[in-house]
């Protein structure tokens, strides 16, 4: 089995934290999630929902279970790795002023568990003056500094022009710092959660909707590992997510797992499989917002990594099946 | 039916009392003192019978422990002791303490000779590198010496630190732990050392699960008592993180101390450490309403706002952390605390506030004045504990709001070189812990250990309080020593009234409670610096006596 993924959702007080979890238990693209968090009282689950409640737990009728942390959450964490009929992925909830990275630890408390991403929410109408407050001035900026990916809540009550200079600031406050908006949160939750599991590659293009794009690559030859590596360092903001499985020359007959979220990737041997699969291509699928993805650029980046394998003449061929 | 009258005798009696400094005898009858003075002066309720057993002892009020944690107990119920420091374990036992690493593979090796089943994990606590001579990290190789078969688990004094044996990395499948507090060697292998809850979780689980989780052992409670009870303490408080609302955890903890020969007082604060809400809070308080007995009550309700000075968790106010200029967590928010703090004000409660660092111990401030200037309230005796970096302005701002003080003042012995070196740096060193100055602005100043984060023992408390001298001999900033009739006092009268039992307990005088510590020594009698040498004759509890030959 691959790990379970835990996604850790940050962000100061106010910030949105539990607004995006409420979507994200309306709409689980039928996965079974565990949702971690602080206080059930902020949680507002819909009675019609909820199958059992039991003391810290709250089971829903769509098979996922939402947990207060308590004192313990490397507890709470542990025994949920350990239910054999456990969540495929869990979410949690970091308290207002907790520096999501060191919550993030607990994403590796257990042998089968792993960071899939810290995902922060930022009001985009109070994050600058926070930062600036004697008493969690740092914190806040230590909570952007920790995300793989800043959502940007708020943003409707701004003008686009103030809209920029939030971003600005976060990127001068953090190098390198993946900013998105936070629109339609709920379709934005289920994308953070997409091909979580290895399984789950849908290599069919195009978007599922108006609100995101997709571009994919696929390969039946070994990709230049060292190339892959690279360009994962240097993808465009406007990726929020890649997953993939692929084929590295220089680990022949193996195959790797690829998760992306914002800055935050992994490229990890794959588990024992029982059937060997005949044909073993290498597929990669990278989603963004609608419009930014630009097919092109996508295409020039993965280049390099295809090209370094390759003759020309199987490199063209290669390109006709890349899809935008 | 009054019963009969026991007079103690001693070479000299310091009452603590504001009007009446000595005496000679004290008479005790139903577990009340009912006269203070001479033999004759106790003689006049009558007949009595005379215990002469501390006679060429010195009887003070029993010690108050204003801050300790009952993990004590449990610790000793459930691992072995192996730090650096000197500890009486619940026997009377002194361990001494091993601060080198050689030392502690012999040691570690001497208890697993003595486990018979050798599945059974070898687990042990206090250890602490920071204080061996020489500084080396422990790994597994080392551990590896003792046993490479059994699963040996060490503690951190301070909690957040695990070292491990191979044996326990292999059966907690450490290979496939990804948290980045497992510590690896150049070529990615575990060092044994595991940083933090989230790096530890598995290898507790794997051996040392009875080490978390709400244990209902009746010894924990025993040995917390009785580990204190050695060095003189009759009160002691459990700081707040039990779980005194959970029915069985609260059966186990009335069945313990109910127990005749239970050899101290627990005061145990109300949890708001892990129950999350104030509404949730304040029910909990009130349902412990009553609920206690002679031996255990519920007092104060505590309340975490940063973490540890040591750990550089602490929050601190501009600069920050020495050289690095970085700053530690917030437990809870502002935003929670200003709103939670006049909460539990105005629910009555009396609020008992972990600020370990000043900004911490600032936003405390600002948020019982945003509760005062609402709603005030007379005597509600919120009290900070540790406030290890307050300064006369904040205790200004404290004494003008009626908030008081425990200090952490064994933090000046065992790591004031540690703060001056690598936390807050020579002056902010110098100045922790300001006992001289938080009793002259006139806030009832205690001081407490923490244990098991420091071992308790009053006379050593008090000692660090008078002398101020860290472990290698320097004295940080002499101004803020007190003198030995305030120190006796802070760990007495002071305590008892933080806890709201200065009517029953914290000094000798008429109609209070017969808690009473004996020494070999007269504290006021000897240089200052011999205080923590000074022995303990025994305790006496309500009338009965504790750990002293009749």
């Amino acid at each position: 089995m691959t790990r379970l993924p835990v996604t850790v959702v940050g962000g100061y007080l106010g910030a949105g934290k539990t607004t995006l979890l409420n979507r994200l238990l309306a709409d689980t693209q039928g996965r079974r999630l565990a949702v971690l968090v602080n206080d059930f009282g902020a949680v507002n689950i819909d009675a019609g929902l909820i199958a059992n409640r039991d003391g810290e737990t709250i089971s829903l009728v769509n098979g996922c279970v939402c947990c207060s942390i308590g004192d313990n959450l490397g507890m709470t964490l542990y025994d949920l790795a350990e239910r054999p009929d456990g969540p495929e992925h869990i979410v949690i909830e970091a308290s207002g002023v907790a520096d999501p990275a060191r919550i993030a630890a607990y994403a590796g408390c257990h042998p089968s568990l792993g960071l899939d991403a810290i995902v922060v929410m930022a009001d985009a109408t109070t994050i600058r003056e926070r930062a600036r407050d004697k008493y969690v001035g740092d914190v806040v900026r230590q909570q952007l500094a920790a995300a793989d990916l800043v959502l940007l809540s708020r943003t409707d009550l701004i003008d686009v022009a103030e809209s920029h200079r939030v971003r600005d600031w976060i990127m001068a406050e953090v190098p390198g710092a993946r900013v998105q908006d936070a629109p339609a949160m709920g379709r934005l939750a289920q994308i953070l959660l997409v091909g979580t599991k290895a399984a789950e590659i849908d290599p069919s293009p195009g978007a599922h909707d108006s609100l995101f794009s997709s571009w994919h690559v696929g390969s039946a030859l070994p990709l230049d590992g060292a190339a892959l590596r690279s360009m994962l360092d240097a993808l465009p903001p406007a990726v929020l997510r890649a997953k993939g499985i692929v084929q590295l020359a220089e680990a022949p007959g193996r195959r790797f797992v690829l998760q992306l979220v914002g800055r935050r990737w992994s490229l990890e041997p794959e588990p024992h499989r029982e059937k060997l699969a005949l044909v073993s291509r290498s597929e990669i699928v990278v989603i963004g917002l609608a419009g930014q993805l630009d097919p092109e650029a996508m295409q020039a980046l993965f280049a390099p990594v295809l090209a370094a394998c390759l003759s020309p003449a199987v490199e063209a061929l290669l390109r006709s099946e890349t899809r935008p | 039916m009054p019963g009969p009258i026991t007079v103690f005798s001693a070479r000299k009696i310091i009452t603590m009392d504001a009007a009446v400094d000595e005496a000679t005898h004290v008479a005790v009858r139903d577990g009340i003192i009912i006269e203070v003075g001479d033999l004759d002066d106790c003689a006049a309720w009558g007949p009595y019978t005379l215990d002469k057993r501390f006679d060429d002892g010195v009887l003070m009020p029993g010690f108050i422990e204003s801050h300790a944690h009952l993990l004590e107990g449990l610790l000793w119920a459930k691992a072995e002791y192996a730090g650096p420091v000197d500890r009486r374990d619940p026997s009377g036992r002194l361990r001494k303490g091993i601060n080198n690493v050689p030392d502690l593979v012999r040691r570690l090796k001497e208890i697993e000779a003595t486990l018979e089943d050798g599945a059974r994990p070898l687990v042990a606590w206090g250890i602490d590198p920071s204080l061996n001579d020489p500084i080396a990290p422990i790994t597994r190789h080392d551990l590896d010496k003792v046993s490479s078969t059994r699963p040996i688990f060490l503690l951190h004094a301070s909690c957040h630190i695990a070292y491990v044996n191979s044996a326990t990395l292999t059966l907690a499948n450490y290979a496939a732990v990804t948290a980045p507090g497992v510590q690896r060697d150049p070529s990615g292998e575990p060092t044994g050392e595991l940083d933090e809850l989230a790096a530890m979780m598995a290898a507790i689980k794997a051996v040392a699960a009875d080490l978390v989780g709400g244990s209902t052992d009746p010894a924990q409670f025993y040995n917390f008592a009785r580990v204190a009870q050695a060095r003189g303490v009759t009160t002691i408080v459990d700081g707040g993180s039990g779980t005194y609302f959970e029915p069985a955890f609260l059966e186990a903890a009335l069945a313990a101390t109910a127990a005749e020969d239970f050899p101290a007082r627990i005061v145990a604060h109300h949890n708001g450490i892990t129950v999350p809400t104030a509404e949730a809070m304040i029910r909990f308080a009130a349902a412990l309403e009553g609920k206690g007995n002679d031996k255990l009550s519920f007092q104060g309700l505590k309340i975490v706002l940063d973490g540890s000075n040591q750990g550089f968790t602490g929050r601190l106010r501009p600069p920050g952390y020495l050289a690095s200029g970085a700053n530690g967590l917030w437990n809870r928010g502002p935003e929670e605390l200003r709103t939670l703090v006049p909460a539990l004000h105005n629910a009555g409660l009396q609020i008992v506030a972990h600020c370990n660092a000043d900004q911490a111990a600032e936003l405390f401030i600002e948020a019982v004045a945003v509760a005062q200037a609402a709603r005030p309230r007379f005597d509600h005796r919120h009290f900070i504990v540790h406030g290890q970096l307050l300064d006369e302005s904040l205790m200004r701002r404290m004494a003008a709001l009626g908030i008081h003080v425990t200090l952490f003042s064994n933090h000046l012995y065992y790591w004031g070189e540690f703060h001056r070196a690598h936390t807050f740096g020579a002056f902010r060193a110098g100045a922790m812990n300001p006992a001289a100055t938080a009793l002259r602005l006139g806030l009832v100043a205690a001081a407490h250990s923490d244990t098991p984060v420091s071992p308790v023992d009053p006379l050593l408390t008090l000692w660090c309080a008078a002398n101020r001298v860290t472990a290698s001999g320097r004295v940080l900033g002499p101004r803020e020593r007190v003198g030995v009739h305030d120190a006796l006092r802070m760990m007495t009268f002071n305590a008892a009234w933080l806890l709201h039992r200065d009517h029953e307990v914290g000094s000798i005088r008429v109609g209070k409670r017969a808690d009473f510590a004996a020494l070999a020594q007269d504290p006021l009698a000897i240089d200052p610096m011999a205080l923590r040498d000074i022995e303990v004759l025994g305790t006496v509890v309500g009338g009965r006596v504790f750990g002293a030959r009749a």
